[in-house]
């Protein structure tokens, strides 16, 4: 299995010749069982710091793993034109994409609250960019220390960088860079939601299967120890 | 009374069979007696906008909208001026050649570019020739990938439709933005929307 995992990382580099029948990042129930808690460790510590900056009660929903071809990621969120503002990060050696997609509104309103403004309409739109990268800072900083502290792992984020567009066309490139290396992605995604507003808040992540191995070992140490 | 739109052509005024959809037009009874009304009705429900996802690939000779939204990848628009009929392909990634599985041909510009084309051809009654129309292929995060491929999508969708010899007669392509594009199959019509900007027609 690792050879085949290495395999798929190298995946880019090949030649057209090398045509394997099936691939499939991880096969093994109880390793996706493991990144499922992982992953549910981390949106717990995020959600706990979303509550903290926001003053308020923050709820989320179960931590989900996806492992379906990339390209049907879109049809799975029925969001498609919806307006949307996402932080986009990544950890440091291109391990893993990250994407925090808020409601466009709903980002409007907690950077709002962040930025003490008297109200959304006299936000201004610099304070508002500036306050969404910061939140995308605290919340997937306080995901990834989680996960750090817990494995051993260093998880170095890269800098936030925010867009406002629709929500299929921000997705779009994820799965364009997922599809490129097999035709079965896995993905990780949780959902938070503020206690008194409808729209939801979507952290999705992009493990490479170099990390997701590595995750795996490493976890699985932790618990014989 | 009529349960179902009924679909007419625009130009001969016969009514167009979408049975194979779903769509029932059993429940008429007297053709003689179709008012206004139901014209303005039909006139409504004629471009119904029907959805192509990521990797897929849809033709149609009925009067839809085909309705897309790219970011990187590549939405080609294949348009049959002679028999009014046409279809789009949602690209995601240059050429198959880089992907060592086995998948959708509509996922790749070089294999997407000839069974789309195979596919409207299928619709045509008589022979003619296919223009094409391209949007998309933007690098929306100039620091996620030194690979851009937004750029690479557009420069092999070119090279596919020139090989094919099918005529590319407009686009809109690269830039920062995402496009939503709407291409009436009945016209040829390629309307880009960017978000929050201007709308182009193609």
């Amino acid at each position: 299995m690792s050879e085949q995992l290495e395999k798929n990382n190298s995946v880019m580099y090949l030649k057209s010749e090398f045509k394997p029948t099936v691939y499939s990042t991880l096969i093994d129930e109880v390793d996706l069982g493991i990144l499922l808690e992982l992953g549910s460790i981390g949106a717990g510590h995020a959600a706990t710091a979303l509550s903290q900056v926001l003053q308020q009660q923050v709820t989320i929903n179960i931590p989900r793993i996806h492992t379906i071809p990339p390209h049907e990621l879109p049809k799975h969120y029925e969001k498609h034109e919806e307006p949307t503002t996402a932080v986009y990060m990544q950890i440091a050696n291109n391990d893993c994409d990250i994407l925090l997609a808020f409601d466009a509104v709903e980002a409007k309103k907690i950077a709002a609250i962040m930025t003490m403004a008297p109200s959304v309409e006299e936000l201004d739109p610099a304070m508002e960019e500036s306050a969404i990268q910061e939140l995308g800072n605290i919340l997937i900083g306080s995901f990834l220390t989680a996960i750090s502290d817990f494995t051993g792992i260093q998880l170095i984020p890269t800098t936030p960088q925010r867009v406002i567009d629709t929500f299929d066309s921000i997705i779009d490139n994820f799965v364009v860079k997922q599809a490129i290396t097999s035709d079965n992605a896995l993905i990780f995604d949780t959902q938070f939601k503020r206690s008194n507003e409808d729209a939801k808040s979507i952290l999705i992540l992009f493990p490479s299967p170099q990390l997701q191995k590595q995750l795996v070992q490493k976890s699985k140490e932790q618990m014989i120890n | 009374m009529l349960t179902a739109p009924i679909w007419l052509h625009q130009k001969t005024g016969s009514i167009i069979d979408r049975s194979h959809i779903g769509v029932k037009v059993g429940a008429i009874t007297k053709l003689q007696t179709i008012t206004t009304t139901t014209i303005e009705t039909t006139t409504k429900t004629r471009f119904e906008e029907i959805r192509v996802n990521m990797a897929e690939m849809k033709a149609e000779k009925n009067p839809v909208k085909l309705v897309t939204s790219v970011g990187s990848c590549v939405a080609i628009c294949l348009y049959d001026s002679a028999n009014m009929c046409g279809g789009l392909a949602h690209i995601m990634l240059p050429k198959s050649a880089i992907a060592p599985h086995e998948s959708l041909p509509g996922k790749f510009a070089d294999t997407a570019v000839p069974s789309l084309a195979n596919e409207v051809r299928k619709l045509c009654r008589k022979e003619s020739r296919l223009s094409a129309k391209i949007a998309g292929g933007a690098n929306m995060f100039p620091n996620m990938n030194a690979l851009n491929i937004g750029a690479k999508n557009v420069e092999a969708v070119k090279e596919a439709l020139a090989q094919h010899k099918i005529r590319l007669i407009a686009e809109d392509v690269g830039g920062s933005h995402g496009r939503r594009i709407s291409f009436e199959v009945e016209t040829g019509n390629v309307t880009v929307k960017v978000f929050n900007g201007e709308t182009i027609e193609l």
